[in-house]
Formats: structure tokens, C-alpha cells, sequence
């Protein structure tokens, strides 16, 4: 498995876990899926559950001067903030 | 103590008690249905099971902003105390930071975790509402104003304490000890981390799994 599939299935996974969606529901999610705003399971609670265990799974650090609302926008938007944070 | 403990019994005499620290703050809510399903499980198979309120939770009548992790540590030691031996403790996730000072037969943690990782959550959940709310606050300047006063958290009101000790706290070393994680494997029962889920849910077959693991544990143990 590639790197960036790696975190695009790791990405998935976690988003199954902390909005209940189930694996099918995560698997169909696309690039334009929205999330922030879109998905009612998807709160400020979850904002910040999301990003520690991205922090646990992907092992990488993330800096809040980085979050801004823009990421949790839509599924591709975090993918690509995950890939670079991964990227290093 | 004046808090309250939900204890279910087997018919007849218990083998052992097993004695839940249960996960920290928001986590609780989110995996209490799952630890009483595995409670009862647990009774099924003979064993007693507790499940102890510490200062501060649910209908304490402590505030929660007038304690910190020492406290829930020798509170959770006393609530063993007076508990029927012998004892295993099962804690799950933030639980793992508050079980060390029990004195007990063994010791069976799931998914531990450290209590930076969870005061990050909490903080980060704050920051999120603030930004909502068009005040801009960042970890650092929470984490700063916490050293003075009393930090409201994702409706955890939290003292300075709660959050020095939160951000040093790790699980310490107990023996004999069983860990596992969520997964596939020896070291690891399958099951979802209900702990994290925005929306409460409730998983019938990790209960079961929990409680064959923690009676598989009691007979590895010799306990019964």
C-alpha cells in the first residue's frame, strides 16, 4: 500500500470510528463529501476527537495555529491537510 | 464515600469481584451502556462486578472543579477497600491513569491512554466552540489561563490541578497486568472504540468479548 493510500484508509477508518458511520458509509465518502456542517454527528467534540487520534494513528504532530475551518470542510480538504502533515 | 456504585450480582457467591475504572469525562458517557452489558456477562459467569462513581462524577455531590487525578487515584484505592475480594480491576481508556493505588489480585486494561492525549481533546473541543463563537483562544493560552483558574471544557468544569495533573499523567506500572487494545490478535479483542463516537452507541458483541477476556484473565491469574 502506498503512502498516501495508507493514509486515505487510516483517514476512513477513524472517521467510522468517531462519527458511527460504518464502514460502508466511510468507504463511499468522496472528495466533495461535506463534513463540518454537513454531517449532524460532526461537532466541535468530534473536530477535536478527530484530530488527536489523527495525531495517534498517523504519528504526526498537529499545530493549532494550523486547524482552520476550511479543513473540515469537505473529505478531500482533510485528506489533503493529512497528507502533508504526513509529508512531514 | 457518598458516591454511588452500580454492583451486579451472580446468583450464589461471586468468584471475584471485578472492579471497572471506567474511561475519563465524555469518554464515560459513551461506553458506560457497553461496560454494564459486560457487567452482566460478567455475572452471568459468576463473577461480581462494580462499577464505582468517583467524586465528582454523575450525582456526586463533590464538585467535579474541586478535584483532580489524586484524588479519583486514592478514591478509586478506598472504593477497593472496601470491596469483597479477590479483586481484578478492569479499566478501560483514562481509567488506566487512576487504578495503581487499588490493591488487587490483578489488573486488565483496555485501550489506556494518557492524559495529555485526553486533555488535547478537550482543550481542542474548547477552541473549536470558541471559534464558533467568534472568540479566538488556542491550546496554549487555555492551558496558561488553567494555571490560575478553574477551565470549563466541553462541560467539564476542571481545576487547575485536574489539568497539571492531566497533562503529566500516565498509566503506571501494575502487576499482574493484561492489556489489550481493540483489533485482531492475542493482545487485542474485537470491537469498536465507542469512547470516541460523537453519537453514544453501544456494542453487544465487544461486551461479551470484554468479559471472556477478563474471566480468561482471572483463570490465567489462578484467581478462579
Amino acid at each position: 500500500m502506498t503512502e498516501v493510500h495508507k493514509v486515505d484508509a487510516t483517514l476512513r477508518a477513524l472517521l467510522a470510528d468517531v462519527l458511527g458511520l460504518g464502514a460502508e458509509r466511510a468507504a463511499a465518502l468522496t472528495e466533495d463529501s461535506g463534513l463540518f456542517g454537513e454531517l449532524p454527528e460532526f461537532d466541535s467534540m468530534a473536530v477535536a476527537t478527530v484530530l488527536t487520534e489523527m495525531e495517534d494513528r498517523l504519528g504526526i504532530l498537529i499545530d493549532d495555529d494550523d486547524v482552520d475551518g476550511e479543513i473540515f470542510e469537505t473529505y478531500g480538504n482533510l485528506l489533503r491537510f493529512a497528507e502533508r502533515k504526513v509529508q512531514g | 464515600m457518598d458516591e454511588h456504585r452500580l454492583r451486579i450480582a451472580p446468583v450464589g457467591t461471586p468468584r471475584a469481584t471485578i472492579l471497572f475504572a471506567a474511561p475519563l469525562f465524555e469518554e464515560a458517557n459513551r461506553s458506560r451502556r457497553t461496560i454494564v452489558r459486560a457487567m452482566r456477562a460478567l455475572a452471568a459467569q459468576g463473577f461480581a462486578a462494580v462499577l464505582p462513581d468517583l467524586p465528582g462524577q454523575n450525582e456526586s455531590p463533590v464538585a467535579l472543579a474541586d478535584v483532580d487525578l489524586n484524588r479519583w487515584q486514592s478514591a478509586f484505592a478506598e472504593t477497593a477497600g472496601e470491596t469483597e475480594g479477590p479483586i481484578i480491576i478492569a479499566a478501560l481508556r483514562g481509567g488506566a491513569l487512576i487504578d495503581h493505588q487499588a490493591a488487587a489480585a490483578a489488573w486488565w486494561r483496555l485501550a489506556p491512554v494518557g492524559g495529555s492525549s485526553l486533555l488535547r481533546t478537550l482543550l481542542r473541543a474548547r477552541v473549536s466552540a470558541d471559534r464558533e463563537a467568534g472568540v479566538t483562544s488556542s491550546l496554549d493560552s487555555l492551558q496558561e489561563q488553567a494555571k490560575s483558574e478553574p477551565l470549563l471544557l466541553a462541560g467539564n468544569c476542571l481545576s487547575p490541578a485536574m489539568v497539571a495533573s492531566l497533562a503529566t499523567s500516565e498509566p503506571q506500572a501494575v502487576t499482574p497486568l493484561r492489556a489489550v487494545a481493540l483489533g485482531s490478535g492475542d493482545e487485542a479483542i474485537a470491537g469498536t472504540p465507542l469512547w470516541l463516537r460523537a453519537e453514544p452507541g453501544e456494542d453487544a458483541a465487544m461486551a461479551d468479548a470484554m468479559a471472556a477476556d477478563i474471566a480468561a484473565w482471572s483463570r490465567t491469574c489462578g484467581i478462579s
